[in-house]
């Protein structure tokens, strides 16, 4: 236990915590009591799995990757054909009363599966077909997730490639053929792939004047909600835009709003500071990583946290468009919890055998 | 086995990269935070305040308005509005459609409001009102669907069956933008008065609205009630219309196109203010449909116009009295002075016709009077010069608005040769004076305004200020009539109803004595050998009569204009006669009194539409009552002046053979 990271458990019970209560409030805005006790209990539930993971060794999970990640594009396959239509997606899986979204799972599995490709390639440099491969092998549960559709759970896919890429290095001239690829993908997504209120949410972001009582509405609700909460916030249970529902998608994309609101720039901060905390160990594990594996997995991981975190937030605070993207660990779902805490628990397990001998 | 070591600061250096930018980025969005909370802290909190408490206008309730015997003349009814909450609108279409379907208003209108109210401002607006019960029902029943819309009771004016008062009270309007901006303690959609009564007084009756201030939720559901503002209600406003006196005119004026003006010649309080035909002012008392806007505006007889105030009629020879006081004033004439009326004259080498062909022989100033002579006014109007008789109808009040409270007034025209230099670009001919000296030609005056100067001529030579609610006529001003020409003029008056060859002796043996002056101005020239009413009835002459009563002290005089009425005495005067019988008469209070008064020409070829049914069909076809085929004796008047158009002011000199 001792030779766990400490400042990292830190930030995870302190971002649990402002979770729960956050949570606690949604619930009374939306009459729910049920919620956050759950969400309590998801938590709890994920810092023992995190605590379990931390003490497996995560090259023995390297290896057995390739199975796993089988086994995860299996499952989304599979949830084509057995998962109910909810939402308008296919993406959960009904476990008894329970349900799980396997797409959170298979993002673990993802970057796991590409850290041990990049083992493979022991140079400075990546080559041709390493980045194929890599690219192969976050794309293929990516376009199942597109499919499902789940566009935002897609979305998340792409930092694994390029934090992967970036940490593995590649010559420039393959950034620009990259960052080129990656306009042509997103001007043809925007031509054929996005659905009109996808296109609109894009556009209100450009110009949130563009429709004041449509999809700006969400944006403007949260910004007044963040805004209003002031320095010291409104007391918690005491908001009035998430009491009185004016904050859409409280208790899942908002719930950084309803935070902000009650306990104010105070709250915040805090809330911001135990992010950046965690954020920052997961890249100072990382750094202090024995091998490619630990490092390259400990990179990514950071990484998609870190872009989790700044769209949500962005998003929050009017500095990004509305994407759909939840916050880590604060937002309302046991799948994603779980999935968090599988990726701090491996984080953990790097950081516990850095100095281990071979 | 060699074993080699992975190098791994290369990934060491990139990931150390991400992580500062990932730092730099926490650290721009703490900073985010602290312009949004910290910063912009108190734009946000308002923004939060106005989404959870809405403002809900408690409409005041407009005052009641009365008239001189307290009778309501305006009060309120209950009604139900519809108020929009523009912010809260989140698909104009689907509302549309629903107000559309519900039969709020035609689907382009519904489109309109919705459109205006969003324009306006964030505050509500009243999009309808008086809603019809099962209109109330549907909005309330989808009152989850379209959080937008809200039901409000409130109040719509209401008058009292039968007395035409449209033009007295006026209009309510919507608050216009530039109301707005002056008057911030007016909402958007707010009733206020645009005419009248409704309008002059608006500081009055209009009360000041209220306030509710409740919390509501995303749905626009009510949570609480935070404060209240009541609504203080208008004031109560007591006029000097005598509602009785006014339905009696309506009555007797059915069927015809005119004005009626009775007045306290005292003070000037008026008594009946009343233009034919009225609208409806229903039509006013909330949101007016383009469509019935357009019909009333396309009426050729133009209810819209208040005739009283606005329309401008030559006064013919109701003119007379008021130059023949001016000329005794003055000393153009004596008393005794009299003329020989051979039924023609020639002055300034043209001829000019008395109406009576045959002429009426000596007339001294009373009989010149009784008997209408044109020759006696065309030879004082040789005598005075046009400038003296324009002095003379200006110190009567001609020329300028009467200033009664209700605005909008039509000044009205005397002219003179500077007038005539201004507005024609030419010299004042000669020949049109002596035209103007029986009250055609370019001389125009409104009801009012005939009224006013009457007034002056009863009540020893004062000039009243009319006025519609008491007081608020201020002291009458002497304009300087020695009483003794006052006299003999009254007494020519007296003569016109009770003399045996008065112009209205056909109403002299009524049970209430009065006094008076006949006038038939003439609109189209005169055809040889057609009697009035065989004319078409834009080409009959303006039927004009003022009278008073009582005769020695009067109370009450009343100026009536029949347009294109053909006859002064058979028409104008049972109309004012009616209304002094009902104001003096045995029966004053209740009861019939036409039965008294000999029965008033109905006109019967008024052009289509003043009203379906009754006046237009058969033009031309139906003879008139045999009372009034026969109009007293001067059936045929006018004769021998020159043509003059009732609105037209230009005129060509007189040049009748």
């Amino acid at each position: 236990m001792r030779r766990l990271d400490p400042w990292l458990l830190i930030a995870v019970l302190a971002i649990a915590a402002c979770a729960f209560l956050a949570q606690s409030s949604t619930a009374k805005a939306l009459a729910a009591p049920g919620h956050a006790n759950r969400q309590l209990v998801w938590l709890a539930v994920g810092a023992v799995v995190l605590l379990l993971v931390a003490f497996a060794d995560y090259r023995v999970l390297a290896r057995l990757s390739p199975l796993l990640y089988v086994a995860s594009i299996t499952v989304l396959l599979t949830l084509f054909a057995i998962a109910p239509l909810r939402g308008g997606t296919r993406s959960w899986l009904a476990i008894g009363t329970y349900t799980v979204q396997p797409s959170e799972f298979a993002r673990v599995v993802t970057i796991l599966a590409v850290a041990t490709l990049a083992n493979e390639y022991r140079q400075s440099r990546l080559n041709f077909a390493a980045v194929w491969r890599m690219s192969a092998v976050v794309a293929a549960p990516a376009l199942l997730v597109l499919l499902q559709p789940d566009l935002g759970m897609a979305l998340t896919y792409i930092p694994i490639l390029l934090g992967a890429l970036w940490l593995c290095g590649l010559p420039w001239r393959a950034w620009v053929a990259v960052l080129l690829g990656g306009a042509v993908v997103v001007a043809a997504a925007w031509l054929y792939l996005l659905k009109p209120y996808q296109k609109e949410r894009v556009l209100t972001f450009a110009d949130p004047q563009r429709a004041p009582y449509s999809s700006g509405y969400q944006q403007r609700q949260s910004k007044i909600a963040v805004g209003s909460g002031g320095i010291t916030g409104k007391g918690l249970h005491s908001g009035t835009q998430s009491q009185l529902r004016f904050l859409p998608a409280q208790y899942t994309d908002f719930i950084f709003a309803v935070w902000a609101e009650e306990t104010g720039f105070v709250g915040a901060a805090l809330l911001l500071a135990a992010y950046a905390l965690l954020v920052i160990r997961v890249f100072m594990v990382a750094l202090s990583a024995r091998d490619r594996v630990g490092a390259v997995f400990a990179g990514c991981a950071g990484f998609v946290l870190s872009t989790s975190i700044l769209v949500n937030v962005g998003m929050v605070t009017g500095l990004a468009p509305t994407t759909g993207i939840t916050l880590p660990l604060l937002s309302y779902g046991g799948s994603s919890v779980l999935a968090t805490c599988i990726t701090l628990g491996i984080v953990q397990s790097v950081w516990r055998l850095r100095y281990a001998n071979v | 086995m060699t074993f080699v070591r992975d190098d791994l600061r290369p990934v060491q250096r990139r990931a150390a990269a991400m992580l500062a930018v990932t730092v730099v980025a926490l650290a721009t969005f703490m900073v985010r935070l602290w312009v949004l909370q910290v910063v912009q802290g108190q734009r946000w909190r308002e923004a939060a305040e106005n989404n959870r408490l809405r403002r809900l206008p408690l409409e005041a309730p407009r005052g009641m308005v009365k008239d001189v015997r307290g009778e309501v003349i305006l009060d309120n009814r209950p009604a139900y509005q519809l108020l929009l909450f523009p912010e809260e609108m989140s698909d104009p279409t689907r509302t549309a459609a629903f107000l559309t379907h519900l039969e709020i208003a035609p689907a382009d209108e519904v489109r309109a409001r919705l459109e205006k109210a969003r324009r306006t401002s964030h505050l509500p607006s009243v999009i309808a009102d008086n809603l019809t019960w099962p209109q109330v029902a549907a909005i309330a029943a989808h009152a989850a669907e379209y959080h937008e819309l809200e039901i409000h009771p409130a109040t719509r004016r209401s008058l009292p069956p039968g007395a035409t008062v449209a033009h007295v009270v006026g209009q309510l309007g919507e608050v216009s933008p530039e109301q707005l901006v002056e008057r911030p303690d007016l909402r958007p959609g707010q009733l206020v008065g645009r005419s009248g009564l409704e309008r002059a007084y608006q500081d009055v009756l209009g009360g000041t609205p209220g306030n509710l201030v409740v919390v509501v939720d995303a749905l626009g559901k009510q949570v609480s009630a935070l404060s209240e503002e009541p609504p203080v209600a208008g004031r109560p406003l007591e006029v000097t219309i005598d509602l009785a006196l006014q339905r009696e005119a309506v009555a007797a004026m059915s069927g015809q196109v005119g004005a009626v003006v009775a007045l306290d010649p005292r003070d000037g309080a008026v008594r009946v203010l009343l233009s034919q035909p009225a609208f409806d002012p229903e039509l006013f008392a909330g949101h007016l449909e383009p469509a019935r806007w357009h019909e009333l505006i396309s009426d050729p007889l133009n209810p819209l116009h208040d005739r009283a105030l606005q329309a401008l009629y030559p006064p013919g020879s109701t003119i007379k009295p008021l130059f023949a006081t001016g000329a005794l004033k003055d000393g153009i004439r004596t008393p005794f002075d009299t003329v020989y009326c051979t039924g023609a004259v020639s002055i300034y080498g043209h001829p000019y016709r008395c109406w009576q062909a045959g002429g009426h022989g000596r007339m001294a100033i009373e009989q010149a009077i009784e008997q209408s002579c044109d020759t006696y006014f065309y030879y004082v109007a040789r005598d005075a010069g046009i400038d003296r008789l324009a002095s003379w109808a200006r110190m009567f009040g001609l020329g300028s608005p009467t200033r009664i409270e209700l605005g909008g007034e039509n000044p009205g025209l005397v002219p003179d040769d500077s007038w005539s230099r201004r507005a024609r670009g030419q010299p004042w001919y000669g020949g049109e004076t002596i035209s103007v000296g029986i009250g055609q030609g370019p001389i125009l005056v409104t009801p009012l305004q005939l009224a006013v100067a009457y007034a002056a001529l009863v009540n020893g030579g004062n000039l009243v200020h009319p006025h519609l609610v008491p007081g608020k006529g201020g002291a009458p001003q002497p304009i300087g009539l020695p009483l003794e020409a006052l006299a003999h003029v009254r007494s020519g008056m007296e003569r016109v109803v009770n003399g045996e060859r008065g112009t209205a002796r056909r109403l002299g043996n009524l049970p209430v004595r009065f006094a008076g002056k006949t006038g038939t101005s003439q609109v189209m020239r005169k055809k040889e050998g057609v009697k009035w009413y065989e004319l078409p009835w834009e080409q009959r002459h303006h039927a004009l009569f003022v009278g008073f009563a009582p005769v020695d002290e009067p109370h009450l005089l009343v100026c009536v204009v029949v347009e294109h009425g053909g006859d002064a005495a058979s028409v104008a005067a049972p109309i004012a006669a009616r209304i002094i019988q009902r104001a003096f008469g045995p029966n004053a209070g209740e009861g019939d009194v036409t039965a008294t008064v000999p029965p008033i020409w109905q006109n019967t070829s008024l052009p289509p539409p003043p009203s379906p049914g009754s006046e237009t069909g058969v033009a031309g076809e139906t003879v008139p009552p045999t009372a009034a085929l026969e109009p007293a004796h001067p059936a045929n008047r006018a004769e021998g002046r020159p043509p003059v158009h009732a609105a037209t002011t230009s005129q060509a000199p007189p040049t009748r053979r």
